[in-house]
């Protein structure tokens, strides 16, 4: 089964590593957004398996983000992973009380990425 | 968890991974042609933010600027295959977000370690690696 994952990111660069390596090491597909305000709107339009989420965004940050999505009965379901150049256990904490699925961190191994993911959710290959 | 900042070598990867692995190697280092000046660009904000700081002329709007530049480029950095660069970006990161002013050992330090990460992208990441 092909998965469709979301990725929310303001960086062109961080997307476009991102979106290539979920590609073509795991074959899922992938949907961008460059805000949180188009990714609520893709996510409630495609219904993605999964959301990659960045957490420092200009406007709509992350955490907004994912509090907007948990909210809807629209998108609530979907599994939310932030996505964040910081490392701190407070933020991880929070991150956690506001229902998000994992904490991954930037910078990402490309190879590894989707592996990580998968981990994070229990999906296992062939699911 | 720690994060990964290591893009691993293709010789330490099994057969059937290192195809993968050189593919995936050569697209991210087309992604880094594309992003170089960008990159760039946010390493060029980080100098003129140090030498202003050093000549106490850093306002507050252009150091929020440079902290955002930092942690930009500290997140992407390891992911285009250079480690040193992101943990350069996230030790500037830091200088330039304290609430404090610095102390003149600190700004030595913004400019031998902004010097060292001009010096990285310049380079750009090891294509062996």
């Amino acid at each position: 089964m092909t998965r469709r994952i979301l990725i929310i990111d303001d960086e062109d660069d961080i997307r476009q590593v991102a979106a290539m390596s979920l590609e073509t090491v795991a074959g899922w597909d992938v949907m961008l957004a460059n805000s949180g305000k188009q990714g609520i709107e893709r996510a409630s339009a495609e219904q993605p398996d999964a959301i990659l989420l960045d957490v420092m965004m200009p406007e709509m940050d992350g955490p907004t983000t994912l509090l907007k999505l948990k909210a809807s009965g629209v998108t609530s379901h979907i599994p939310v992973l932030l996505l964040t150049a910081k490392v701190q256990g407070p933020d991880q904490r929070r991150f956690a009380e506001m229902g998000v699925a994992a904490t991954l961190f930037k910078p990402f191994d490309p190879l590894t990425l989707a592996r990580q993911i998968s981990a994070a959710l229990g999906w296992k290959e062939g699911d | 968890m720690p994060p990964d900042k290591t893009v691993r070598t293709a010789a330490s990867l099994p057969p059937a991974e290192q195809s993968q692995e050189q593919k995936m190697q050569s697209m991210i280092s087309a992604l880094w042609e594309r992003s170089r000046h960008t990159v760039a660009e946010r390493a060029q904000l980080l100098q003129s933010a140090g030498e202003l700081w050093n000549d106490n002329r850093l306002d507050a709007a252009t150091r929020l600027r440079a902290v955002d530049s930092a942690h930009k480029l500290a997140g992407v950095l390891g992911t285009f295959g250079l480690p040193r660069g992101t943990d350069l970006a996230r030790e500037a990161e830091g200088l330039f977000g304290q609430a404090t002013p610095p102390d003149k050992a600190e700004i030595e330090r913004l400019q031998v370690l902004l010097a060292e990460l001009t010096r990285l992208i310049d380079r750009g990441p090891n294509p062996t690696v």
